[in-house]
């Protein structure tokens, strides 16, 4: 018998591979060394240059000396219970209080229910009752509570700059009001996201004050939109795509799953990409995109296009589709657009339209909402033509009344005549189009008045500023992205006495109510019932928002004239070939810089580019070889008279004349995590007619900038040809009687029959925890990781500790490119999350010399902190890379004084942030190793539960069990798409319990046996067959590592790295 | 040619082993005592705010300890009582005792009164009230026999080997669930308490834990 080697063999070079970055594919000499490392180069050596090695022992000598003087910390300190005085309803100490609330924003509100504990929230889930997210949330709401306690808040009333207080104010604001008049010399300015009770006062203040300008501005917002939805349906309407009915969805330049979409949009995709077998229907997603989005990454076709010519796709395709079905107004439609002549894929745009025509009623065409108003009313038209209108697409009547732009109310204030201008939210100094010059028209103003949260770039520029209540502060109300009633709760008295919208209108308005009549006059108004609403009133507040209080569509029909006009008058933009188009993102983190200062969306790794603390100016590698420049090359992106540097991030599927940057970075007035982070494109945007700009010409500065880019963090040597496995419908359908055809893939089609040498102590406990993750709906937004950050006192750590790669997230989604012969230009992608696997024969238990990391009997491999000395021994041997190491006390400390010597450096974690932590669980220290846990906390509270019901009564009881499915973990509680299952695989009534036993299930590196306890159920791809790319799509079981081939050198004793 | 060491120095090795045994014997020696719970924790009996006297309302007037401590069945906390609390009986009894003057200022100010605290788990360490006195835990088994202390002291050592201890061996410590608060409770007719603990395990299907450190440090 052969001499058995562990050992992954080299992957092959032809056929399908898995790569994570250029680095990777091209195996370049920093790649290689990432891998020898267990953490990266530098990641364990103190390369502070403050303090020397000698330093340090000298300095460590004197205070040793010192401690032993005063023997001040060997008495025992003296801590205080301290009760109440009083009980307070509801409150048990020690136990949770749970609220239902929402989440503010402009593309609809979040349902929620907050966590409290001793009146303090410590973390937010979705509202499980309400039907737009049944329980999950996304990124900024999970972040939200970390703005909440955001040391650096605005913290007092400011008045030009210098602290003042809310009675001056109040008494400015009744001079200012005084001699108002009719208004003319006032105007507001609000964000997009107006809740019904504002919108309510709004009314009131114009009926005082009939000639007040109302603007509205939200540089992501849907003004292009709306627009274009009022040439093709009509006014006062709102588009409302339904991806839950569609089977065929084409997005031309629109991030659905990602940025541009709405939690109901992402839930509906991945409900109809849920699949039980080969038979099971699943929708078909086409993407023209010019950069790798989300959606991009489920596509099972994709097309990179610049920005600037998905006008010209669209025509291509309403040409073809009139073709199909011989509809002339249509025809006419496309011709009368005069969009650039462009070529695309062979058969591309024949096929797609083909496809979309045999799934007429079916089948959803939608625009970006950075594009023209003519493009999106050609796709508008587009879905008239293919049925989609009250089927796949319903148009809403808008709830708000409209108000003016930013550029007209800039206009206004320029003629010098307004006295008061209110700034509710908005912050339009630092984000407003560059060509309206707003600071300008603001200081035309005579007063001008700031609500925010933040004394941002706006604030600064004002006369008054007011600290902003939190939306978890304050009474409020919101409609969801369904258009349904919800009541926002406050969960807690403002922390700064910070004033909400809703307070000031009322205030403008001449109203002495109270915040909450505020709200509960709005739901009266509203309320079907009339007279008394108590019992209506408080079952909203339980439930968190009315039932059946969502709007009914409308019918509409496609107003060809107005499109035809709109199209007919549309600019062509084109710009000369040399030049690069400019596409402005928004930003999956930061948004347009609202959440700049928010340190775990800064570090959150963007789920494409797995880019922190930075935006960069994406562009492909034919671009940046044209441009001579590699990832971290500082350009010069220059349009018009306007210029700016940026660093380039080399993207893989990437359009390669056009440069994608994010916006919202580069805020100069903002608390400290968030100043001057990464560049300022806003000086690049117009107020014209569209959210990208041709005509752009980039140069090499010759400048270097270090971009924190976590993408080979975590890479498992050699490891990585068969983490994802993936294959298409086809695929599928032949081997659906093949149980073991996911789990055979890669190299574990030849991997020899586990057996193991050693007795393992049995897992003998009632439960055993499991989870798994479903590929096929995971679309990779990275919500879990978020989730997790709060749930588990997860520190930030700073973009020179990422750099190092120290991050300290438990889990990450891995993103892989893949793709046949090495080719970037266009890859696949797949995204994974990867926590613990929770290994029944974990490899990190058996290295450590003090135990500090064992097995439980319900299978969890646990960690013990105060046993833990930080050898590391663990993470070198874990073969995913999933423990993470505290360097430094990143919670004691801020991210700019980690290096600096103990004695001298300012310690503890602001009050505000300990608020922000969950009492569960243990906020590490220095020196210690963790990992996830399945979010133990919640393991133990569910058993409690299930013993304390156990022995109510005297006598024999069945042993205590948690029912199925009674809790889960943080990261499938928010997860969107129900990608993530969490539960008792031995509780045969468990979801887990039939979902890992799929035929799609796998587990990672199988042939290691560590027996995990995490399964992967296998994504699958639905092409269209008749796509000239469809052979390339999906197949993970094709090229060196297939399924039936023999590998023999994995066996042989020189197997490996040969 | 002479010595070039002088003859004390043959023994100067032994002597100096003998010290250092010596000096690490007494210093381990001492840690291992000093340094344990044991000598650390038991006995600390700090001085209340209020003199308030567990021996009179626990002992003498017999009042169930979750009177006061209401949450010990629900949460993983025992609180400690409101001023509202003292004030329901204490409006009507012994309202102008000097001893009340504090809790009487605490109702009128709305001011809590700061309790010291005396019983302290480990930040480390997720010590659950309602888990142990549901499953027949008695007060008594870590707190003492606190209807007998004027005021209270830290009775038990709470170190981890205490823990284990009864995790280990719960039937020599169980009780019916009724009793938990009963800390004069003795075992019935001819039983002793490891026959009733062990029934009560068997029938309870007890099983605390002993291996999974998640049990307690999370």
């Amino acid at each position: 018998m052969s001499k058995r080697v562990f050992q992954h063999p080299a992957e092959a070079q032809t056929g399908k591979r898995y790569w994570r970055s250029l680095g990777q594919l091209q195996d370049t000499t920093e790649f290689r060394s990432w891998l020898h490392r267990e953490f990266p180069q530098g990641a364990s050596e103190v390369e502070g240059n403050e303090v020397s090695r000698r330093g340090f022992l000298q300095f460590m000598g004197a205070s040793v000396a010192l401690a032993g003087l005063s023997l001040s910390a060997c008495r025992r300190p003296m801590k205080y219970l301290v009760p109440f005085t009083k009980g307070v309803e509801w409150s048990v100490p020690g136990k949770a209080l749970f609220f239902t609330s929402a989440m503010p924003s402009r593309t609809g509100a979040m349902p929620l229910v907050v966590t409290t504990f001793d009146g303090r929230p410590t973390k937010v889930e979705g509202n499980p009752m309400h039907p737009v997210n049944k329980g999950a949330t996304d990124i900024w709401a999970q972040s939200s509570v970390l703005d909440l306690y955001d040391p650096q808040r605005s913290q007092s009333v400011l008045s030009s700059g210098k602290k003042s207080d809310l009675a001056a104010f109040h008494a400015e604001l009744a001079a200012l009001l005084k001699s108002a008049g009719d208004g003319a010399d006032l105007a507001f300015l609000t964000d997009g996201a107006v809740s019904p009770t504002a919108e309510r006062l709004r009314h009131l203040i114009l009926a005082k004050y009939p000639k007040a300008v109302w603007a509205s501005y939200e540089p992501n917002g849907h003004e292009l939109e709306n627009a274009a939805v009022a040439a093709a349906f009509g006014p006062d309407l709102e588009a409302v795509p339904r991806l839950d009915r569609a089977d065929i969805v084409l997005t031309v330049d629109r991030d659905i799953l990602g940025v541009e979409g709405e939690i109901a949009s992402v839930r509906g995709f991945a409900a109809k990409r849920k699949v039980d077998g080969p038979k099971s229907k699943m929708n078909r997603l086409y993407v023209v995109e010019n950069r790798y989005t989300l959606t991009g990454g489920m596509s099972d076709h994709r097309l990179r296009l610049p920005a600037s010519r998905a006008g010209a796709f669209l025509k291509a395709l309403a040409t073809e589709l009139a073709k199909l079905s011989g509809d002339a107004g249509l025809a006419s439609l496309a011709s009368s657009f005069k969009a650039p002549e462009t070529k695309f894929k062979d058969k591309w745009v024949e096929e797609t339209a083909a496809d979309l025509w045999a799934h007429k009623g079916g089948a959803l065409v939608l625009a970006g909402r950075r594009q023209p108003v003519a493009v999106q009313a050609l796709a508008f038209a587009i879905n008239a033509a293919l049925g989609a209108v009250g089927k796949t697409l319903e148009l809403r009547k808008s709830a708000t009344a409209p108000t003016v732009g930013i550029a007209a109310l800039a206009e206004t204030l320029k003629k010098g005549q307004t006295n008061a201008l209110f700034i509710l939210g908005a912050n339009p100094v630092f984000n407003a189009p560059a060509d309206i010059r707003w600071s300008e028209a603001q200081a035309a103003a005579k007063n001008v008045i700031h609500l925010g949260m933040e004394v941002n770039e706006t604030a600064a520029k004002s006369h008054w500023h007011v600290p902003a209540a939190h939306y978890l502060e304050q009474w409020d109300d919101a409609r969801a992205s369904d258009g349904s009633y919800m009541v926002v709760q406050p969960v807690i008295l403002p922390l700064y006495n910070g004033v909400s919208v809703n307070e000031l209108l009322a205030k403008i308005a001449g109203l002495e109510a109270d915040p909450m009549d505020l709200v509960r006059d709005t739901f009266l108004a509203s309320s079907p019932k009339k007279g008394d609403i108590t019992a209506d009133w408080v079952d909203t507040l339980k439930s968190g928002f009315r039932k059946g209080s969502a709007p009914k569509p409308v019918a509409a029909t496609l107003q060809t004239a107005s499109v035809a006009k709109a199209l007919a008058e549309a600019p062509v933009l084109t710009g000369a070939d040399k030049d690069f188009e400019l596409v402005f993102i928004t930003d999956s983190k930061v948004d347009d810089g609202r959440y700049a200062n928010n340190g775990w969306l800064q570090e959150l790794p963007d789920p494409v580019t797995k880019l922190t603390w930075d935006n960069a100016a994406l562009i492909s590698l034919a671009a940046a070889k044209k441009l001579g420049v590699h990832t971290g090359d500082v350009l010069k992106l220059t349009v018009g008279d306007k210029s700016l540097e940026i660093a380039a991030l080399i993207l893989p599927g990437h359009a390669d004349a056009s440069i994608s940057v994010a916006v919202g970075y580069g805020r100069t007035e903002v608390g400290s995590l968030g100043r001057n982070v990464g560049v300022d494109v806003f000086p690049l945007l117009t107020s014209t007619e569209s959210r990208f700009r041709v005509g752009v010409t980039a140069v090499k500065t010759g400048r270097k900038y270090a971009l924190a880019v976590t993408q080979e963090h975590g890479a498992l040597e050699g490891r990585g040809a068969d983490l994802t496995r993936q294959a298409t419908v086809a695929e599928w359908t032949e081997k659906a009687d093949d149980k073991t055809f996911f789990k055979k893939m890669g190299i574990d089609a030849h991997a020899p029959e586990n057996f193991s040498l050693y007795a393992h102590p049995p897992l003998d406990d009632i439960h055993a925890w499991g989870m798994t993750v479903d590929l096929n709906s995971c679309i990779g937004c990275a919500a879990c990781m978020t989730a997790c950050q709060a749930e588990n006192n997860i520190p930030i750590v700073g973009k020179e500790q990422v750099i190092n790669g120290r991050e300290m997230h438990w889990m990450r989604t891995d993103r892989y490119f893949a793709s046949e012969g090495g080719d970037v230009d266009e890859p696949e992608m797949v995204s994974q999350p990867l926590m613990c696997q929770q290994c029944e024969n974990a490899p990190c238990e058996t290295v450590c010399p003090v135990n500090a990391t064992v097995h439980s009997e319900d299978g969890l491999n646990v960690m013990a902190y105060n046993r833990c000395i930080g050898t590391r021994y663990c993470a070198n041997n874990c073969p995913f890379k999933v423990r993470r190491f505290n360097f430094f006390d990143y919670n004691e400390r801020s991210i700019t004084s980690l290096y600096r010597w103990n004695l001298i450096t300012e310690k503890g974690m602001a009050d505000s942030l300990q608020m922000q932590k969950n009492p569960n669980v243990t906020v590490r220290m220095r020196g210690v190793m963790e990992k996830c846990t399945f979010c133990v906390q919640r393991i133990q509270e569910a058993k409690i539960t299930a013993k304390v019901h156990a022995s109510d009564s005297q006598g024999q009881t069945a042993q205590p069990r948690v029912p199925a499915d009674a809790f889960t973990s943080a990261c499938a509680q928010v997860c969107p798409t129900d990608a993530i299952t969490f539960g008792d695989i031995r509780n045969p009534e468990s979801k887990i319990s039939k979902l890992k036993d799929d035929q799609r299930g796998y587990r990672l590196l199988e042939y290691l046996n560590t027996e995990n306890r995490v399964w992967y159920l296998a994504r699958i791809r639905n092409p269209n067959p008749k796509m000239p790319d469809a052979a390339r799509a999906g197949s993970a079981s094709k090229g060196g590592h297939g399924h039936s081939e023999k590998h023999e050198s994995a066996q042989t004793p020189t197997g490996g790295h040969a | 040619m002479a010595n070039i060491f002088p003859r004390w120095s043959n023994w100067l090795p032994l002597k100096i082993i003998f010290c250092l045994l010596t000096l690490g014997g007494g210093v381990s020696a001492g840690v291992w005592y000093y340094l344990n719970p044991e000598y650390m924790r038991v006995g600390y009996q700090p001085a209340q705010p209020v003199p308030f006297s567990h021996k009179i309302h626990a002992g003498q007037l017999n009042m169930d300890c979750r009177y006061c401590h209401s949450y010990v069945e629900t949460s993983a906390y025992s609180n400690i009582p409101t001023t509202q609390v003292c004030m329901n009986c204490h409006s009507q009894i012994q309202g102008t005792s000097p001893k009340l003057q504090v809790v009487r200022d605490s109702w009128q100010t709305g001011k809590p009164v700061e309790w010291v605290q005396i019983h302290k788990t480990p930040e480390h360490a997720y010590f659950h009230h309602s888990v142990h006195v549901n499953r027949g835990v008695s007060c008594v088994s870590c707190h003492g026999k606190v209807n007998e202390m004027d005021v209270v002291y830290h009775a038990e050592s709470h170190s981890m080997a205490w823990c284990l201890d009864c995790h280990r061996n719960p039937a020599d410590y169980l009780r019916p669930v009724a009793e938990v608060t009963n800390l004069d409770w003795k075992p019935e007719g001819d039983k002793t308490q490891r026959e009733i603990g062990a029934a009560l395990v068997k029938d309870w299907h007890v099983n605390p834990p002993v291996k999974n450190c998640a049990g307690c440090h999370r």
